[in-house]
């Protein structure tokens, strides 16, 4: 007989946990590497800018403030655009997730609708809207729209019919089952919709502000391209970035406050 | 108010769930549905409950439920269906919020609910910070709170380990005792249906018709878990199901 | 992006050209890849190629085609191409202050007595009353990018004319024409060849001529490498002889019209191969020789307008304050005026 021995461990991983100082040092030291690289011109000028320039040309936005020049009717653009597409989607969602015939007539038309590069659509709405704001707004509410609806009756499809069945039970008239069971119940999903959503919207910002837009983000990273210059055209997609961050972190917040319920 | 199922059968499809079923449920009397499983013991108390309609047959309501009930037939369910955004107090209030019941009178009725069932102490809790028993102790609160005619009550106990079964018995006995209340209970557990039922309705495998209405005449506050007279009609209670129940067994692995 | 070959052709003719001269270049048989657009402004180098003078210079010509200036700049940076013409433009500059591009001879030009760019207004605008340039103040102006070509032409004739003008980047130019016709943008500024059908629809008007703001705009340039321009001199001297000829070939045919009608024709024959192929042969000839502007004689280049550009692009903050003629330009290949 063998010698007693511990039994061997082997429950380890596939239990991820929050490390939160990994994703900063792999930011520092990437762009660290990028600073190096084109600094000793092993990364030539033409291939990436130098990440020192880029911030330079960060501080210089800010100083002279252009950045607020720019930020200002992108956010304005974002957020109407995105308030109009993202109301409308839940609407339309809740509709199709109640009602049986919306739903027969609308999904289709919605999955037709969700591939079409919302892109090519600019010039229609350019006539339709106008080269002004009314095209910017619609072509982000739009794209905000169909990933909104999605998202918004799979959440109401996914309520615990239990729970429709409980309010039913106590004689809850239909208006308070839609607005005390079914939308609290359909709100991770919506909120999950959410982030998908204002992503996009963010994405078609720079599409938005190809046609006739002086000021905004898109427009100046527009710009930065044609004129090649990287320093402009990296300032400008760190924004773009930043804002992801921003938006992402905004809903993070909500998560945690309307669904604080959730264990 | 009594109740009365007059000859009901319900099918879905093709599926024969209920035959011709026949029970009185009188005012005042627990009334318990026991049965194998699938026999349509669920099914029975939906039709009962109005949520579903029988394919033919009737429930008859004779007499009206009292003034002050906002919703004669009430439903505890199985899974407590408690709503997880709202707090043990919201979820009760929930069921308040559509009849106009002035504010402070609904404090009233939650103060009450809550102290009937133990709860006060836990009206601001969320319900995930709530265990099984609690759960379903926040659910029956609810159910008072409308002060029902009749309580449908789902296999309440059956999701809760056998301990706070055991507890919550005690505690639904003793609102019983405090205010008798008309019930039908659906259970597996023959256990439970001794304790509680003063009527035991045997269902036969699916097609569910009553094979056997057992009465119980011993006061509910009498019997104690080991009385060898429950225990008597537990084991009858066994003897009749168990042929039904190997049936049952075996036609659900032939589906 | 198209690619055309015509390598078996140009064998042919090449080996039918080559033969009677005697001492063939060293370099023969370079291979060299010519970025183009299907403008009639980019002639100059489908005549050479036509009539084999890149052949005769050793030259393996394969053209690139683009569909907008901005990628083929990018792409002689990026040595996908070797040669190319485009205007000048702030993304040309910054290339060229990376150390990627450089202009090596002039091409298209604005000159008095020929006719050249046009600007243009909407019937809107119009009939609100902007029928003159001086009228355009606070109204809005199509260009493709900022720092293009068409944002120059706006800026500096706006300055002539003491007004401000709104500049909408509609990045295409086909977008452009949209917005123009629907009324969505007021003016804009085009080659004749594309202002003047645009004019007879009745939908824009024509209300004044680029070369009144900008006399002897250099319009385009012919450009290409750094490298190329520093290192590959005898190939470089080569290609501009041989767009030299094609140039003078075509002035002589379209522009002065010295040539006669029946090489006018031939020209116009040639260009159509490449311009407006898909249209045909009778509608495009129109357009052919509406388009035809004067490409330098001898691919020289007009110093004083490069300057001027150079300068109105740093004023406008669209290039780094230290670029000079220098970093854009390689004055040693052609004259320079
Ligand atoms: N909505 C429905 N549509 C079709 N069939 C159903 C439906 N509800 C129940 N059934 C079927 O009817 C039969 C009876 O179901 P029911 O839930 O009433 O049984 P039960 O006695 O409550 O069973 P259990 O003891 O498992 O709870 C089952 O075979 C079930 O599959
Ligand atoms: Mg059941």
């Amino acid at each position: 007989m063998s010698e007693p021995r511990p039994v061997k461990f082997r429950g380890g991983g596939f239990a991820p946990t929050s490390i939160k100082w990994i994703g900063p040092v792999v930011f520092i030291v990437l762009i660290g590497l990028l600073e190096l690289g084109t600094q000793t011109g092993i990364i030539a000028p033409l291939t990436l800018p130098k990440p020192s320039d880029v911030l330079a040309t960060f501080g210089e936005l800010w100083r002279s403030g252009q950045l607020w020049l720019h930020l200002v009717p992108s956010l304005t653009r974002l957020l109407m655009g995105a308030a109009l597409g993202v109301t409308t989607g839940i609407a339309i969602g809740i509709a199709i997730g109640l009602f049986s015939h919306i739903r027969a007539g609308l999904v289709p038309l919605v999955a037709a609708i969700f591939p079409i590069p919302k892109i090519a659509l600019l010039p229609l709405f350019v006539i339709w809207f106008g080269i002004d704001e009314g095209s910017k707004y619609a072509l982000i509410a739009l794209g905000t729209f169909t990933p909104t609806v999605v998202a918004t009756y799979g959440a109401v499809d996914n309520v615990d019919r239990s729970l429709i069945r409980m309010g039913q039970s106590f004689g809850l008239s239909w208006r308070s089952i839609v607005w005390k069971i079914v939308l609290p119940g359909a709100m991770p999903g919506i909120l999950s919709g959410l982030r998908i959503s204002l992503a996009i919207g963010i994405i078609l910002l720079v599409a938005a502000e190809m046609l006739g837009a002086e000021h905004g983000i898109g427009a100046y990273i527009l710009q930065a391209g044609s004129l090649y210059d990287l320093e402009r055209l990296f300032a400008g997609v760190v924004i773009l970035s930043l804002l992801g961050v921003t938006v992402s972190a905004v809903i993070g917040h909500l998560e945690r406050r309307i669904l604080r319920w959730r264990s | 108010m009594d109740l009365l199922v007059k000859q009901v059968s319900h099918r879905y499809g093709d599926l024969d769930v209920l035959q011709n079923v026949t029970l009185d449920i009188p005012k005042g009397k627990i009334v318990c549905l026991v049965g194998p499983s699938g026999c349509g013991k669920s099914t029975l108390l939906r039709l009962i409950g109005g949520l579903e309609q029988p394919s033919s047959g009737q429930i008859v309501q004779i007499g009206d439920p009292p003034d002050a009930c906002l919703n004669p037939l009430t439903y505890v369910f199985q899974d407590f269906a408690l709503l997880p955004w709202r707090s043990v107090e919201g979820n009760i209030s929930l069921v308040l919020e559509d009849h106009d019941i002035p504010g402070h009178e609904a404090q009233r009725i939650i103060a009450d609910v809550l102290e009937r069932t133990k709860l006060t102490d836990f009206r601001a809790a969320l319900p995930k910070q709530l265990s099984g028993g609690m759960k379903q102790r926040v659910a029956i609160a609810r159910a008072l709170a409308v002060n029902p005619a009749v309580l449908l009550l789902d296999e309440p106990l059956s999701a809760l380990d056998s301990q706070t079964r055991e507890l919550l018995m005690d505690d639904l006995l003793a609102l019983w005792s405090r205010q008798a209340f008309t019930a039908v209970y659906v259970t597996h557990n023959l256990h439970e249906a001794v304790r509680l039922g003063h009527v035991i309705a045997v269902l036969s495998r699916r097609p569910g018709e009553i094979k056997q209405l057992v009465e119980l005449d011993i006061p509910l506050g009498e019997r104690s878990p080991d009385d060898p007279a429950l225990q008597l009609h537990q084991q009858h209670l066994w003897d009749l199901m168990r042929e039904e129940a190997i049936a049952a067994d075996k036609e659900l692995v032939d589906v | 992006m198209t690619t055309f070959t015509r390598r078996t052709a140009l064998s042919l003719m090449g080996a039918a050209a080559a033969t009677p001269l005697i001492g063939l270049p060293a370099y023969a048989k370079t291979k060299v890849r010519v970025g183009a657009l299907r403008f009639t402004s980019h002639s100059a180098s489908f005549v050479a190629f036509e009539r084999g003078y890149f052949a005769e210079e050793g030259l393996d010509v394969e053209f690139k085609f683009f569909q907008a200036a901005q990628p083929m700049a990018v792409a002689i940076a990026s040595r996908d191409a070797d040669y190319a013409v485009t205007a000048i433009s702030g993304g040309l500059i910054s290339l060229a202050d990376k150390g990627a591009a450089k202009v090596i001879g002039g091409a298209l030009s604005e000159e008095a007595g020929t006719d050249g760019q046009k600007f243009l207004v909407s019937d809107a605008a119009y009939q609100a009353g902007a029928t003159a340039l001086s009228k355009l103040d606070g109204k809005s102006y199509a260009v493709t990018q900022a720092g293009s070509s068409f944002h120059y032409m706006g800026s500096k004739m706006a300055a002539k004319e003491g007004i401000s003008l709104k500049f909408k980047p509609l990045q295409k130019v086909g977008a452009i024409i949209g917005a123009l016709k629907s009324g969505q943008v007021d003016a804009w500024s085009i080659v004749p060849h594309i202002a003047k059908p645009l004019a007879r629809s009745g939908k824009v008007h024509i209300i004044g001529n680029v070369a009144d703001y900008l006399p002897d705009y250099q319009v385009t340039t012919v450009f290409t490498s750094a490298a190329n321009a520093a290192n590959e001199r005898v190939k470089t001297e080569a290609f501009l002889r041989a767009f030299s000829r094609g140039a003078a070939d075509f002035n002589a045919a379209l522009v002065d019209k010295t040539a006669g009608d029946e090489a006018a024709e031939q020209m116009v024959k040639l260009i159509h191969k490449y311009v407006y192929a898909s249209k045909p042969y009778e509608k495009a000839r129109n357009s052919i020789i509406n388009g035809a502007m004067r490409i330098n004689e001898g691919a020289a280049m007009n110093a004083a307008s490069i300057q001027d550009q150079i300068d109105w692009f740093k004023t406008e903050k669209l290039v780094k304050d230290h670029i000079t003629m220098e970093t854009l330009v390689d004055p040693s290949y052609v004259k320079a005026s």
